[in-house]
């Protein structure tokens, strides 16, 4: 290996992003030449102060307290257009109008208890599946699942396995909705990721269906729970898994 | 709770140079990742990451079109060989808030190359997704990054020696 080849190789093999055969003639080029081997030692250096020495820059609380009240209901972007000016002032107005009347309208005729839960289920749901963290167990095998929930909740949610219906049990996790603990069992058909929220719910309640930002969305009371399951899944089949959910001792 | 959201803020507000403005792009950034969730491909921090960087560099052209200007890489060629020892002295003596400075005062394209691998710890591979670049412009632009860096650290610190 020349001296021009190893240096421009050097960058790489201290990042750890030489392959094997390349990293053992590097390192052989570097036994015989005491400049290259020091010029390896400074880039390490060099490496490391930046990580050991340069500020990062968590995101600040305020931050994540605005994203999370306006990402489950992100507004789509209205496209504007030139020359419309004189009709978007008294169409803005009405608009205006409308909406107030339709805030004052909920907020008095409605509680919107359901709706804020929704929300909550619909911005958890999102958010793990983009970060990934689905569950914080995976284990198919209910046995598994429904211990590790209940040694860390106030109560002890119904597991069971329905993968003779096509839904499979992936695991479970943890989240806090509607001020409490919660239980979210993980289940998955085909392609699709289905997080069923499980709290302990006294009153029965009827099923319930919503779509919310191309989610489909289930609740019900059954057996002392509430359940609110939240997934891509089209709404006929998540019915019917709401309804599985509900017969099952 | 929202994932990858300290790593968007880091690189924002290491694009931006300033907490406010990279709140703002972080904001706008986050918002439209989730609303394009359907694009997301394989492995979600070098996406996200992907459309920050894109938001800043966009924000960084509006706002701040200088700090773009000029930027080439074929200057960004390589010269490695030749890394004398008072750089590693500066080095080792170089505090915080120096190290922060010179880091800072590199052109933005060596300064997210640092960043991303350094601080977010991501392979070549996700860097060039993220910076838009081919892997071999990524090594080149870490190799020029950190000896541009190494020569300033010496000058900050010959500075201060003669300010002794």
């Amino acid at each position: 290996m020349t001296r021009e080849e190893a240096a421009g190789l050097l960058h790489a093999y201290v990042d750890g992003e030489l392959d094997a055969a390349k990293s053992v003639e590097l390192e052989a080029h570097l036994a015989g030449n005491p400049a290259a081997r020091a010029a390896s030692e400074r880039l390490r250096e060099m490496s490391a102060a930046i990580r050991d020495r340069a500020d990062y820059h968590a995101a600040p609380a305020s931050l994540a307290a605005r994203l999370r009240a306006s990402v489950p209901t992100a507004p789509e972007e209205i496209p504007r257009r030139a020359g419309w000016g004189a009709w978007l002032r008294p169409a803005a107005l009405i608009a205006a109008i409308a909406l107030v009347t339709w805030v004052v309208a909920v907020v008095v005729m409605r509680p919107g208890e359901d709706e804020r839960i929704a929300q909550e289920v619909l911005a958890s749901h999102v958010r793990e599946t983009l970060g990934n963290r689905l569950y914080d167990v995976a284990s198919s095998d209910q046995h598994t699942v429904k211990p590790w929930l209940s040694a860390r909740l106030a109560f002890s949610p119904p597991v069971a396995d329905f993968s003779a219906h096509g839904f499979e049990l992936q695991g479970g996790r943890l989240d806090y909705v509607g001020g409490q603990s919660v239980a979210v069992l993980v289940y998955r058909r085909r392609q699709h990721v289905i997080d069923v929220f499980v709290w302990p719910a006294p009153a029965q309640k009827a099923g319930q269906a919503l779509t919310r930002n191309g989610f489909n969305i289930e609740s019900f009371a059954h057996g002392g729970m509430g359940y609110w399951l939240v997934s891509d899944l089209n709404r006929n089949e998540l019915g019917d898994f709401a309804r599985l959910l509900a017969a099952a001792p | 709770m929202l994932p990858h959201l300290d790593a968007a803020f880091n690189l924002a507000r290491w694009l931006t140079r300033n907490d406010h403005d990279a709140e703002d792009v972080v904001q706008e950034a986050m918002l439209r990742a989730f609303r394009f969730l359907d694009g997301l491909r394989g492995e979600a921090k070098p996406w996200l990451l992907t459309i920050v960087r894109n938001s800043c560099f966009t924000w960084l052209q509006v706002n701040r079109p200088a700090e773009l200007a000029g930027f080439d890489d074929r200057t960004a060629e390589l010269h490695l060989v030749d890394e004398g020892s008072p750089e590693a002295l500066a080095l080792r003596q170089c505090d915080r808030r120096m190290l922060n400075e010179a880091l800072a005062a590199l052109s933005a394209q060596f300064r997210e190359a640092l960043i991303l691998r350094e601080l977010e710890d991501l392979s070549y591979k996700d860097i060039a997704r993220i910076t838009d670049v081919p892997i071999g412009t990524v090594m080149s632009r870490l190799a020029r990054g950190r000896r541009l860096l190494a020569e300033s650290l010496q000058a900050i610190s010959n500075a201060s020696q003669v300010h002794r």
